[in-house]
């Protein structure tokens, strides 16, 4: 199994002379095994570029795509629209999203094309759309991708997906917040509120959670949207910092880690200052780090 | 008046080497009087830079005025509005206005695209600036601190956007942007009419005009379309705008060449970038 990065970004895409190499697209990243079994993990403008590959790769035959989506924030869903196989015939995609704030999945994706926003509908897009609700703890089955969604720290609520195929697994863990301040609900924070003991047990138990379920993963993608000292500033905005990461990632015994959903103010330079400082500190600990780039490809597994 | 570019693309925000020169943005236009009154219209992602620019100054410190003027509600050109910062400080003054969407008032679309599922903001009501929408109807005139400004619906495919024409210090700026008439050679007398004698006519050039036949019906108008308004307005400068996701630097150059070549008004493709006299 691989894993390669169409879009790294969080918030909204930023173009210009400042991410050209670590790229301006929002949240996408496209899993494929072996045997060329494919999903694609969230929806964001990265979602474009793939989408264009894949129709030359289909030369105009209908396909079959799987999407998982994280949450159903903008950044992650934008691309949608503009998911190129979308518009031939015969085309299916599942998508595959949690329930969040909203009664109907349908309603929420094909709010986006409503006519206020987007000159085509859902409804009259060639492919046909299949939409399917997660939770977290109940495993679904991709080809030969075993997927199980794992609750997340955001606000709203998002969740997070181990994916095991080829004798490994990966997970992709964007977007949460770390499970000490906050405990994100169903309501607009303009800062941090005071936590309950119920708040506290149920932060537990999301962080024991996870743990759990990223024991024997290989390599993990995470929300490291923040520096520590912007963490401080906005710890109320549902994101992580690369030590949050590196933190989770060790107490889980996970092999490598890649920092993911890089703040739109991130320039490349101050990217590269981000990947240095975190791959030393990982290496202190026995964890690999890489940052994530849009294009970039890493193998799942220790190759034996 | 000077004017300033923070977003020219259409449709799709565009990130790359080769989109570097005119910029990946989607639409954003900020128009400054001499006296230093502003105008914005659309809040595209180029929005998001111009924010940086404004927080730097006195919205930082809730002191900031802004009318923004949107052509209409897809998606790239209000993609900017949950992350444009002057929102999220209290003391600033912003008003947003647009005409209603056929299918739903303008304030209910805005609220849709920050509903809780979408937008952790969840809601208008919790942007901490002063925050107004307002509507007019597309015909009328709305006059603005520094600015009179002209409007006229124009078709956009299945929809109506909105057209300006803006008038500040003794010059005209006509914007023109996601329109398509039922011939680029004969635009709507309504078009032609907002861009009489204009200083510079910005218009949609979404296509080049070599792909326009197979686009045709999308909604938007090849390069040669702003050249007919253009020359039957008698307006004295055209810039293309709008450009595709699809066209790289160089692609642009060459419709900005063959179109400067088809006319005697002078063209040029807009760019993100820096402020210039109208």
């Amino acid at each position: 199994m691989q894993i390669t990065f169409w879009g790294v970004r969080g918030s909204y895409p930023v173009p210009g002379a400042a991410t050209v190499r670590y790229g301006g697209q929002t949240s996408c990243v496209e899993a494929r095994t072996d045997a060329g079994d494919c999903v694609i993990v969230d929806a964001g403008t990265g979602l474009r570029a793939l989408g264009n590959k894949l129709a030359r790769e289909a030369n105009g035959a209908p396909g079959q795509y799987h999407v998982l989506l994280s949450h159903v924030h903008w950044d992650h869903i934008q691309g949608l629209p503009f998911f190129s196989p979308a518009y031939i015939p015969g085309t299916q995609i599942s998508i595959y999203a949690l329930l969040t704030a909203a009664n109907e999945l349908d309603q929420v994706i094909g709010g986006i094309t409503r006519a206020e926003f987007f000159p085509l509908p859902l409804a009259s897009v060639p492919a046909q759309f299949q939409f399917h609700t997660v939770e977290p703890g109940v495993a679904l089955s991709i080809g030969a991708i075993e997927v199980m969604p794992i609750a997340l720290n955001h606000p709203f609520g998002a969740v997070g997906y181990r994916m095991d195929g080829d004798g490994s697994a990966w997970a992709y863990i964007s977007d949460t917040a770390p499970f000490d301040k906050v405990l994100h609900k169903q309501h607009f924070l303009s800062g941090l509120e005071p936590l309950s003991q119920v708040d506290r047990d149920a932060l537990q138990a999301m962080h024991d959670g996870l743990l759990a379920r990223l024991r024997g993963v290989d390599t993990v993608v995470y929300d490291t949207h923040f520096l520590p000292e912007e963490y401080a500033k906005f710890p109320h905005y549902g994101h992580s910092t690369p030590d949050h990461a590196i933190e989770i990632c060790v107490a889980a015994g996970v092999r490598r880690l890649v920092l993911y959903h890089h703040a739109p103010s991130h320039s490349d330079e101050q990217m590269d200052q981000i990947a240095a400082t975190y791959l030393a500190k990982g290496a202190a600990v026995g964890l690999e780090v890489l940052t994530a780039f849009e294009g970039m490809t890493v193998a799942i597994g220790v190759a034996s | 008046m000077k004017l300033r570019f923070w977003g020219v693309r259409g449709s799709f925000a565009m990130s790359g080497r080769e989109f570097l020169r005119y910029g990946g943005n989607t639409t954003s236009i900020e128009l400054v009087s001499d006296a230093g009154q502003r105008l914005l219209v659309d809040l595209g992602t180029g929005a998001t830079e111009l924010a940086k620019e404004l927080m730097a100054a006195e919205f930082g410190k809730g002191a900031g005025v802004l009318p923004i003027l949107l052509t209409h509600t897809h998606l790239d050109h209000i993609q900017g509005l949950p992350f444009f910062t002057p929102f999220f400080i209290k003391g600033n003054e912003i008003r947003i206005m647009g005409a209603n969407p056929a299918t739903l008032p303008l304030e209910q679309t805005l609220q849709n695209q920050l509903a809780p599922h979408y937008s952790p903001l969840n809601g208008l009501e919790n942007l901490a600036a002063g925050v107004t929408i307002e509507t007019f109807t597309p015909g009328t005139t709305i006059t603005l601190p520094g600015f009179e400004v002209m409007t006229a619906a124009v078709p956009h495919g299945s929809i109506w956007t909105t057209a300006f024409r803006i008038a500040c210090d003794g010059k005209i700026v006509t914007l023109l942007t996601d329109v398509e008439y039922p011939s680029p050679d004969e635009p709507l007398p309504e078009a032609i009419a907002l861009a009489k004698d204009a200083d510079l006519l910005v218009h949609d050039a979404m296509h080049a005009d070599e792909d326009y036949e197979s686009r045709r019906g999308w909604g938007h108008s090849p390069a040669h379309a702003g050249v007919v308004v253009a020359e039957r307005a008698g307006a004295k400068e055209l810039a293309l705008f709008h450009h595709s996701p699809d066209a790289t630097d160089d692609m642009i150059d060459a419709v900005v060449a063959r179109t400067a070549a088809s006319t005697s008004v002078p063209v040029f493709a807009a760019g993100e970038g820096a402020y210039f006299d109208v």
